[in-house]
């Protein structure tokens, strides 16, 4: 046996090989059977960071106790700004004519009424002077300006058309953790 | 009807004579800054820097800023202020222009303007602006919201170029031109800057806090021979650099265990200040719990910085939210209230001095 057939004769071993396994993977699993496996794994990792919002939407209403045009209301403890409930707004809406900003800073509130912590996000609105009227400064789990994502100091005006700020919301993201 | 008459007369004519006995005035050339001299201090406001003598509480003039400016740099040797200021073209919003005015000590006038990148930060942070060590570029933050720092030569009046800095900000000034500045996640970052002012180099320390657990201020202040970093939670650490190489000592207590267990934080929004000839530290302190780390402080703590320990306290009727000491022999403590008064306290004697009418002070310059 020459060496150009011991190398026919692998080749040949190698594809009867593949085509055997490749055969038999086809009869087990079919290929709609793969695509939705596929495609589970895909929203499976698509919604993985989204599953506490998921749950706070789970919840029927989220219940609430306090007056949010004051400072003292539970989901302003990491907001530093002024409010824009006290501005024309709402607590999850810009006053007239202000511009939401898309990229906020994120703070973990307690809710007193089912003790439990939630995300909260403090998105600035935009394009206006500064609303002088309720300013706050709130601190818990503040961070530095050089920690950005979690510094109540920094102005979020970024992405905005107009880059002034006028006032802040606060944004229920979703529950932060278990009870205690 | 007769008498009035005769009164209003006779009251015509005094004024005549009145007038005839004084040279009318005319309206003199303005007046010029003068020299400044010890103790001499500025309080930035929103809008504007004013400039007063601490020892007597006289004002000096005044420097006109955006509202979107973070804080003014003084540069003694060229006689120089420098503002990072953004404006709007119509005022509240509109077209945005970034711009580093240079304004001179004689007038307190912008004399010249260099256009740089439309990204500066425009909060109240001393640290968002630095001259470094060649009195010849300053250095300005940015946040778009990726950080980086503008470098700007303000002998020729002309922007260098940017330097990106990830994950970090403030400006530290150290020697060699370069710049160090604070990392989220718990290091510091030196870069080096040449001569033309464009990084030649960067280097990082190893991790030495804990941003989550007790992070350092957002206020750095400098030393004789670095910069003193002071965490929220009480915890001290000195900087210095050689060349490329930073060193942080071992951190020492500004809070003591004992002083923690009272409950005792440091806060405010000028929290500490350092007399660096003198190596002392002023830091504010009021009881309350974790994350009050702006809360005015009820007393000021003294600390002798060589022995790493504390001297004196002094207490304040009226809560502080910043103090500034000058960096003379006999040097003054400017305390801003929590209700935005401005007090001048002798800094060694502890005796209070004055108080400074005038718009709340966001932040206390000394040049």
């Amino acid at each position: 046996m020459n060496k150009k057939s011991i190398v026919d004769q692998t080749y040949y071993w190698i594809d009867q090989t593949a085509k055997q396994q490749t055969l038999k993977l086809a009869r087990l699993i079919s290929r709609r059977n793969f695509l939705s496996r596929l495609g589970m794994m895909l929203a499976g990792a698509a919604t993985l960071p989204l599953l506490p919002v998921s749950r706070s939407f789970a919840q029927e209403t989220l219940q609430e106790i306090g007056d949010p045009q004051t400072c003292e209301y539970w989901r302003y403890c990491a907001l530093g700004g002024t409010l824009c409930t006290c501005c024309g707004g709402t607590i999850t809406s810009c006053p007239p004519g202000a511009e939401p900003s898309p990229i906020s800073w994120v703070g973990t509130c307690r809710n007193p009424v089912d003790d439990r912590n939630y995300l909260i996000s403090y998105n600035d609105c935009c394009g206006k002077s500064v609303c002088q009227r309720c300013g706050c400064h709130n601190s818990e789990r503040d961070k530095p300006v050089y920690f950005p994502s979690n510094a109540d100091s920094i102005l979020w005006c970024f992405g905005t058309e107009h880059r002034t700020y006028h006032c802040t919301v606060a944004v229920v993201l979703g529950e932060a953790s278990s009870k205690g | 009807m007769r008498v009035i008459t005769f009164t209003g007369l006779c009251l015509s004519l005094a004024v005549s004579v009145a007038s005839a006995q004084i040279q009318p005035q005319t309206m003199q050339p303005s007046e010029t800054m003068a020299e400044p001299g010890e103790n001499w201090i500025m309080t930035v406001t929103r809008d504007a820097g004013y400039i007063f003598d601490a020892s007597n509480g006289e004002m000096h003039g005044l420097i006109s800023i955006s509202g979107h400016t973070p804080a003014i740099q003084p540069n003694p040797a060229r006689r120089e202020f420098y503002a990072a200021v953004s404006y709007y073209s119509r005022g509240s919003y509109g077209e945005r222009t970034d711009v580093l005015t240079i304004h001179d000590f004689e007038n307190l006038s912008p004399i010249a303007e260099v256009d740089i990148p439309d990204k500066i930060t425009s909060l109240n942070f001393r640290a968002y602006i630095g001259l470094l060590s060649d009195g010849k570029h300053v250095a300005v933050s940015n946040m778009t919201p990726a950080q980086s720092v503008s470098i700007v030569d303000v002998e020729n009046r002309s922007f260098v170029g940017e330097i990106s800095t990830p994950g970090c900000a403030l400006i530290l000034p150290v020697d060699n031109n370069d710049f160090m500045t604070m990392c989220g996640d718990g290091t510091l970052m030196l870069l080096e800057v040449d001569g033309n002012g464009n990084e030649s180099n960067r280097v990082r320390t190893k991790k030495f806090f804990d941003v989550q657990e007790d992070p350092i201020y957002d206020r750095p202040v400098e030393t004789a021979d670095g910069w003193l970093l002071v965490s929220n939670g009480g915890k001290a650490f000195d900087v210095s650099t050689s060349g490329n190489r930073m060193s942080v000592s071992d951190a020492w207590d500004v809070v003591t265990p004992e002083d923690a267990e009272d409950g005792w934080w440091p806060g405010g929004n000028q929290p500490y200040t350092v007399h660096r000839d003198l190596g002392l530290l002023y830091v504010t302190m009021h009881q309350g719990e974790r994350y009050t780390h702006y809360h005015p402080g009820t007393e000021v703590w003294v600390f002798s910085l060589a022995a790493k320990r504390r001297i004196a306290k002094i207490e304040f009727e009226k809560p502080v939210r910043g103090v500034m000491v000058t960096q003379e022999s006999q040097p003054l403590l400017m305390v801003a209230d929590e209700d935005g008064g401005t007090h001048v306290y002798d800094a060694l004697t502890f005796k209070f001095q004055r108080t400074i009418e005038g718009p709340p002070a966001e932040l206390f310059e000394d040049f």
